[in-house]
Parts: C-alpha cells; structure tokens; sequence
C-alpha cells in the first residue's frame, strides 16, 4: 500500500503548494513509524438493497437519507464496508501530541491518508471480485456524507460485527473508535456510468481548506 | 460436577457455537441473539441439548452481549435476559451433569483513552450481567472473545466482586499472538493471572490449527489453567456470508493435539456445530490433562508487554517523583499533565522498562492526581508502571485502574504495612517492593535485614502471594554517613539472590547522597551491586554514566549476547542531538524551528538579559512573524508548530529563570475544551500549543468534556475566556449548550470556538463571541480581549 504524500500535504493545508523539506522528511518517517505499529484491517458484506422516497434499505436495515438513496440509485445490491488503522494510531498521535504537536499533525495527516489509500486498495479487491459477475462500484459513501446521519454508523459496524473481528466500535456520539478508520455503503451496479464521481467534486461544502482541484 | 475439583483431573469439554446455530434458525444480519432467550426460549434450549447430547461438560449461556449497552433499546432488562438465558441451559442440562456458564462478551464500546466508555462503567455493566448470571444459578463465569486487556480486567474485576462464581477468562488473538488493541500473550497472562482468574486461554478469532501455535506461548507464561475455544477455522467470506472450513474431523484431530498440548478444557467458537463437538469428544476423552507448568517468573505488565526480572538488569525510571525537584513540585501543583508526561515519554526513549510513578505532595489530593497520572501515562507509553505511594488508599486507587500488572512500591516488615498492602496486591495482582525495615528501623546488618525480607516473604504467603512476586530492597543508604553502608547492602544482596531466592530491586542512587559528583560513585557501585545480583534498579535513564555501566555490565556477564546491544550503541555515537548551531539568535531559531538552538540561545541571552524582557523583545516578536507568514499563506501549520515547539524549547528555560529569581509571568487563564461527545481532540491542542507561547495559562480539560465541568472551572477559577472545539456537526450541538450555559452563569466570560464544520455564521447563530478560522485566529482574539 504506497500512501500519496501529496495527499498528505493537502490534509496539512497546503492547497497544492510544494513541501518544505523538513515537512517532507516528517512525512516519511511518520509514514515509516505508522506502516511498523499498525495492521490495517477491513470487513464488507454484499446485501440486497430496497429504495423507497426517501430512504434506502440495505440488508434488512432501513437508512433515511435522500443523499445515500440517489447515490445508490440503479443499485440492486450494496456492499456495506469497514476498515480501521487500529487502536495503535491512536496511541501514536496521542503520544506525539505531548511531546511534539509538529509531528502529530503530521501523523494525523500521514494516518487520515494512509487509511484512504488502504481503503481504495480494498475497495479494488472488491471491485475485481463485482466484475466478475459483471457489476461495478459506486464511491465509498459514509455516515456523514450529505444528510447520511452519522447514527448509522452503530447499524454499519453491527452489520459487520465489527468489534469482534477488527476491533471497531463508536462512541454514543457516533464517532468511530478507534478514530483513524472508515464505515460506508458501497452501491453496485450493472452500469459503468458515473461510477467515480471525486468525492470532493460531489461535495456540498465549497470552501473546505482541504478540498481537491 | 464440582468444577474447580475436576478440573485438571480429566479433559472437560465447552460446547461449540451459539451465534451459528441460531442464524440457522433464522437470527437476520446484525440482530442481536439475546432477546431470542425470551422470545425462542425453545430454540436456545434445543441448541444446548444438542451439545449436551454431543458430550458438552460445560454450556455457555446465550448471554454474549446481554449487557445494559447493548440491550438498549431492545426493551428488555440484563436481568430478564440472563434469567431466561442461564434457565434455558439449566433447562437443558437438567439430570445431568452438565454445568452452566454464564457468558460475558466485550461491550461493544472502547474504553477511555481510545473510546468513551470509563474503566468504572465497563466494571458496572459487567457487574450487573454477573450477578444475574449467578442469581439465575450459572456454575462459573466465562468472560471471551476480549480483545482489549483494560476491558477484561474491568470485567474480571467485576465478576470476582460481585460473585462467588469461578471466572474463567478466554482472549481473542490475531496469528501473530497479539490482541487487537496491541497486547501480547504475556502480558495479557500476567493480568489474568494477577486478578486471579482461575482458567484463562484463547477463543474466537482463529481455527484450532493457528491456536495450536500459540499454546506454547501462553504455557511459557501461564501457571493457571488453559481453556481452547477456536473457531472452525478462518472465516472466509463467500458471496458476502462466513464461512468456516474446518470439517468436525479435522477440528477433532488438532483439538486432540492440543489436549495433548496442555490445555485442560476446550471446546468451539464460532462455525462450529455439535458434530464439531462430538468429534471432539470422541477423540479427546482419552487424553489425560498435562501437570500444570510451574514458572517463577518474576514478571509485571503493562497492556501491551510484560517485563520479566532475572534477565538483564531491569531499569525502573525515577524522574516522576517530586522528592528533591522543585519543577515537579511547581507542575503537580498546577497540573501540568504534559510535562509529567514528556518526562515518562523521555525516559522510555533513554531506555527505562518501567517507570515509577510518585505525586505526593502535602497540599494536593494525592488520590486524585495518581488516578490522572496513571491513566494518561498508560495512555500514550507501553511500559509498566510503578506505583509509588505511602498511602494504601492511593495504591489501591492506582491498582484498580491501572491497565496491566503493577509493581507496587512499596510494603515493609512492619505488621501494618503488610496488612494494608497485600491484600491490595492480592485482589488486583502486581509485583511488590519490599523494603527491609521495620518498627525497629533499619538492621545495621546484612543478616538482620535478610531476616525482615524472610518475614515479610513468609507474611506474603498467608496472604496467597507467591514469593515470585515479592522483589527486595535491602537498602542503599549513602556511604557519606558511614562507609560501610555499601558493604553491608551488597552482602544482603547476596544473601537474598543465594538464600532466600527472591529478586531484589535498589534506589542506587542513595548511595552517593552529600557526595560530589554523584554519578561516579552511583554508577561504580550500580555494577558492584549487579555482581551481587541486583535485578533491577530505581535511576535516572538520562543518567549517561548509570545506562553505560548497565550497558558494560551486560556486556562483561554475558546478558548482551556477543555484546551485539553493546556494539549497537557505542559503535557509532550519533545519539547525541544535533549541536545546536553556533551563534543563531534566538529570534531566529524560533523562525526556523530549531529547537535546540532556540534552547541554547535562550540559555545564553538569559545569562545578562531578565526572562520577561527575553520572552517580550524576543520570543513573542519572533512568533508573530511566523503567525504572520502563516495567515499569509506562506508558511503552513507544521512550520507554524515547529517555531512553537521551538519557542516552547525557550520559554521553558525562561520560566526555570523566572522561577529562580522569584518572578512571575503576567498570565491570563483560558479554558480550552473539545465539547461533549467530541472525542478528537487535535485541533484544540494545536490551539494549546499557540496559546502557550504567548504565555496564557491554559487549562485543558481534555475532551469530551460535559458543559457543567467547563461552567464550574470557569466560575471556581475566574477564567475570563474559553475556547471550544467540536468536530462534527452532532457536537455542535453540545458547543451550543455549552455556551448557553456559560453566558448564563458568568456575563463576563467570553468564547471562542472552532472547529472542522463551524463558520463564522454557524459560531454567530450558537451564540459564540468569536469564531477563530485557525489556531492564530484564537491567539489574535486573546491578545485583543487581554489587551496582550
């Protein structure tokens, strides 16, 4: 898994300007320390989806989000996703945040970059395993994406089991924990079109410091 | 059956899966298996005599996730659930001899530091289940499928506390023999062993092939008996369900090896089914339990490894002690928590494997400053603790959250001391320091104070603790006071290694107390005290003298194979940090965030220039250039915080200057807080940072932190300004609170908030004083409202 030092400096707000090479060199050795002291780790399953007005319902679970519904629109099936850098990370970044606030943010940039590069390579895998039976994926889509309420996350990660086989949980208030980590719904589909909308591009908010292009 | 008298004596058997069969029968993806003990009653009872018939000795309750969490919203009680989970095996089991055990799984939440749930609640969920459980009439407890140590230990806790019941104790771990949250075998079976559970192994996770592998492991370091439960074997996934492969045959035979192998009791976790358990049985009945391997393994833990005595030289970091240091004394009064943990995080990096823990001081609540110690420490460094306390109530304080194994420092032979400290050291488990003195003093002689050390080994023993877990200090006492004083503890030494066969620990630096140059002596009689068989010392790390003679020592005995650590070290000495460059100004390192030469520069301009004049003319000008070139886009954040550390590097100095000539620097306090339910907490620090710098006296109160902690600090402290964080937007919610409740309770408090998802109108509409785009935008508003 090569994780995008660009990437990275666009979460350290540097809106596609080059790095300073003291940044650049941090960015290396915090990519270094994370790839040695973490094990990615991801579970999906494939469920039937239902739409209605409104609301979606994949594998018996009903979700009401318009945003969730038109982004699956045409899927007849959905892959329900998680991955996690695990608790480790987080150790890392709490760590440096005492002793050294510099390397933390970069490590925070470093891990936020290094779960989306992880998360894209299995998401591939997936992709591979659809053709097969000839259907593609649509974009990742998360609780937290448009009007996705974040209190599925907690429908998500039972679908999965996720606590018991990686160790992902959430808070009461619907934060993933172990924090460096991703839930979504992954719609599949029998036609290519529009399958790799950018994220950024489909994204409401316009002056996000971390927005692409 | 009597379990703990038939245990050992032959194999007994666990059941197989609950979770399998149920889906079978019809349970959806992701609906919860509990209130089917209330709703299929006969379905769960029909699964269990299923297993019986399959020659099950022991049922586990469907009662995996019947705890208050995850019941909620379900509209069913713990106690209606385990009631009707554990009377649907009692059922079954009817007429035979069959016993019943109630099942406890995680909570499905992450304990603090990693998740929300405090280490106190977990203990009550768990306590509520266990004693339903024992109510209801289970014969034991069995607590699995646990992948985090801090959680098992909240959950050991609570079933030994509130039941009489044996609790056995299975963890889930990965091939590699680690948990998910990073523990290994070793320290997880310190822990275990240490709370007293009476079996403890694996289960779920992997197939009975991968456990094989690990049994090994965990028999190293395992005096207690093992229990087996694996899956049949990996799950793989087609077309988006689990699966599991291994047939009944093949889980038979590689459960028969591991019979063999020494475990006392197994059985099945997930995938697989009575024929699983059946074949099982067949194959195994014949296999007599293996003896119980014995270790004296003098070992304690933290969640993540163990560190075993007997070894090299174990070295027990001092620094976190306010005896004798006047800034540790200034920080626990003002609770800085971040320097005490930079000193922890320093001391790990000089190569400490565990570090003592003191923060008593006369006129701070000792209880509560250990708790907060402990738990942030353990929270950033994986090395075990030393609880270092006079006072039984702060022991057993620390003992009961600390996340691991403890070497408790310390008991002594006087008849109070053991009696207030063992029975700590028995119920949570730990290592403890025995000092040999008692209501007599000190024995002026190597005998006399071998005497007290065979007392206090023999008073551990009515107590149930293992003279593996008691290390002896016989006592360094300075050689300026009387020369003898080396002679005489380094003769204990040998009599407690040779005669009494205990480990012993020493604070070698006492020796040298009123003597120049301290080090000399500390580390010459460090390696004296080796070749009498110290096993661990109470030093500095950042001590260079203390780590090469330890370093030498190793080397000379033998301890460093072929002296590769050695060579490793001092082949090369490019440990050194850099030289900070000669002749640039502090302003400068500052700018270019130099650390070390904004340290030294400091250093130098201090000598004839009074701090406050360098912090005003020098530090601040020089940070509000780079906050300038940061606005400006110039510069960016982890530039922005490299002149921050660097300039932290120079205040630092300065406020040890100010502290010695009696100054002070003019501070205005401000409150900065990630609200309620918001656990991300990095954008407040870097906010911290900043603020910092320009020599505000923050007050962190961490994060998910309720509105009514954040209205009391600011009432009980005066604060005038208090800078919020939230992340997402279900926390803004929390922040609209807050500031409500603030603006309410004290007018002439301002806030300040950011955050990912606020904005100027969004801070407007929650009823903010400021919104602050970045951490330059909160130092900005503080200048203009302290006029700074």
């Amino acid at each position: 898994m090569e994780t995008d030092k660009n990437e990275v400096l666009r979460y350290l707000g540097y809106r596609g300007k080059p790095g300073d090479a003291r940044t650049l060199e941090q960015i290396d050795s915090c990519l270094a320390e994370l790839s040695a002291c973490t094990v990615p780790r991801s579970l999906h399953r494939v469920f039937p989806v239902e739409a209605e007005p409104g609301a979606v319902t994949v594998g018996g679970v009903r979700m009401e989000s318009r945003d969730l519904r038109r982004h699956i629109d045409g899927c007849k099936e959905a892959a329900v996703f998680a991955a996690t850098l695990g608790a480790p990370a987080d150790l890392l970044l709490r760590r440096y945040s005492t002793t050294d606030m510099s390397r933390a943010v970069i490590l925070q940039a470093c891990s936020a970059a290094m779960i989306e590069a992880y998360c894209d390579g299995q998401c591939e895998l997936l992709a591979g395993q659809a053709a097969k039976r000839g259907l593609f994926l649509r974009p990742r889509y998360s609780p937290g994406y448009g009007d996705f309420p974040l209190r599925y996350q907690k429908e998500l990660l039972a679908m999965l089991d996720c606590q018991k086989k990686i160790g992902l949980t959430a808070t009461d208030s619907f934060m993933l924990a172990p924090s460096k980590s991703v839930t979504a719904v992954i719609g599949l589909t029998a036609e290519q079109k529009s399958c790799h909308i950018a994220k950024c591009m489909d994204c409401k908010s316009q002056n996000c410091p971390f927005r692409k292009g | 059956m009597n379990l703990l008298n038939t245990l050992g004596k032959r194999l007994l058997f666990f059941d197989g899966a609950m979770g399998t069969m149920l889906q079978e029968r019809g349970l959806g993806p992701g609906e919860q298996p509990e209130p089917w003990n209330l709703t299929h009653p006969e379905v769960i009872c029909d699964i269990h005599r299923q297993y019986l018939a399959a020659g099950a000795d022991i049922l586990k309750t469907n009662t995996f996730g019947a705890n208050r969490e995850k019941l909620s919203g379900c509209g069913c009680s713990v106690r209606e659930v385990v009631a009707a989970g554990v009377a649907a095996a009692k059922k079954a089991a009817k007429g035979t001899s069959a016993l019943v055990a109630m099942d406890i799984g995680p909570t499905g939440k992450l304990l603090k530091p990693m998740g929300d749930l405090a280490f106190e609640e977990a203990c009550g969920l768990f306590a509520e289940m266990a004693r339903a459980g024992e109510q209801a009439g289970a014969d034991l407890i069995l607590i699995e499928t646990m992948s985090d140590c801090y959680e098992c230990k909240a959950a050991v806790l609570a079933a030994k506390e509130n039941t009489n019941l044996p609790v056995f104790v299975t963890m889930i771990f990965d091939e590699g023999g680690k948990l998910l949250t990073g523990g290994d075998i070793a320290a997880a079976a310190a822990l275990l062993e240490g709370l007293g559970a009476d079996a403890v192994g694996f289960n779920c996770g992997l197939g009975p092939e991968q456990m094989k592998h690990l049994l090994p492991r965990l028999r190293e370091c395992c005096s207690v008996p093992i229990v087996v439960n694996p899956n049949a074997g990996l799950p793989r996934s087609v077309e988006g369900r689990t699966v599991f492969d291994v047939t009944p045959g093949e889980f038979a035979a590689s459960m028969e090896e591991i019979a063999a192998g020494g475990a006392w009791v197994v059985g099945g976790c997930c995938g697989t089914t009575p024929e699983h358990i059946a074949e099982m049985v067949r194959r195994c009945r014949a296999v007599a339990p293996a003896p119980l391997p014995r270790h004296d393994r003098t070992v304690v833990s933290s969640y993540a490894k163990a560190v075993v005595f007997g070894g090299r030289p174990v070295l027990i970091g001092e620094r976190i002690n306010p005896t004798g240091k006047k800034r540790l004394k200034q920080v626990l009064r003002e609770q800085d928590m971040d320097y005490l943990l930079r000193e922890g995080v320093a001391q790990q990096e000089a190569g400490a494997d565990i570090l003592d823990v003191n923060v008593g001081l006369p006129e701070i609540d000792e209880t509560k400053m250990m708790i907060r110690a402990v738990t942030e420490l353990q929270g950033i460094i994986d090395l075990p603790l030393q609880i270092d306390t006079s006072s039984p109530e702060v022991m057993e304080a620390a003992l009961r959250i600390y996340n691991g194994k403890a070497l408790v420092n310390s008991v002594n032979g006087k008849e109070e001391s053991m009696r207030s400290i063992f029975p700590l050291v028995k119920k949570y488990g730990g290592a403890v320091i025995a000092l040999t003195l008692d209501e007599n003093g000190i024995p002026e002689t190597a005998e006399g104070r071998f005497a007290i050390a065979e007392k206090i080994v023999g008073t551990a023993a009515e107590y149930g603790i293992e003279k593996k877990d008691i290390i002896v200090d016989p006592l360094a006492m300075t050689i300026s006071a009387g020369q003898e004083n080396a002679a005489v503890t380094l003769a204990a030494l040998r009599l407690l290694r040779e005669k009494l066969g205990v480990h012993t620990s020493l604070g070698v630096s006492n020796i040298s107390f009123g003597l120049p140059q301290r080090d000399n002596i500390n580390a010459a009689f460090f390696v004296m005290a080796l070749q009498n068989g110290l096993s661990a010392a109470i030093m500095n790390p950042n001590s260079q003298a203390m780590r090469s003679a330890c370093a030498s020592f190793c080397a000379l005995s033998g301890a460093d194979d072929r002296c590769m650590d050695y060579i490793a070290r001092y082949s090369e000495q490019k440990n050194e940090p850099a030289p900070a460059a000669e002749g640039i100004s502090l302003h400068d390192a500052i700018v270019k965030g130099l650390k070390e030469s904004a340290h030294s520069a400091a250093e130098a301009l201090l000598a004839d220039t009074p701090p406050l004049e360098v912090i005003s003319t020098r530090l601040i000008p020089a940070l509000d250039l780079v906050g300038r070139q940061f606005e400006k886009g110039t510069l960016f954040l982890p530039q922005l915080l490299m002149s921050a550390e660097a300039a932290k590097a120079a205040f630092e100095v300065s406020r040890t200057k100010l502290g010695t000539c009696g100054e002070s620097v003019k501070k205005n306090k401000i409150i900065l807080a990630t609200v309620k339910g918001d656990v991300h907490d990095i954008g407040k620090n870097i906010v911290k940072v900043l603020l910092e710098n320009y020599s505000y006296n923050v007050i962190d109160l961490g994060r998910d932190v309720p509105p009514e902690r954040i209205v009391k600090t600011a009432l009980d402290q005066d604060v005038k300004l208090v800078g919020l964080s939230a992340l997402m937007t279900t926390t803004v919610v929390s922040m609209e609170e807050t500031i409500r409740q603030l603006h309410r309770a004290k007018p002439d408090c301002s806030v300040m908030v950011g955050g990912a998802v606020l904005t100027p109108e969004y801070a407007e509409m929650i009823h903010a004083d400021s919104y602050s785009k970045d951490a330059m935008g909160a130092v900005r508003y503080a200048n203009s409202l302290f006029g700074g």
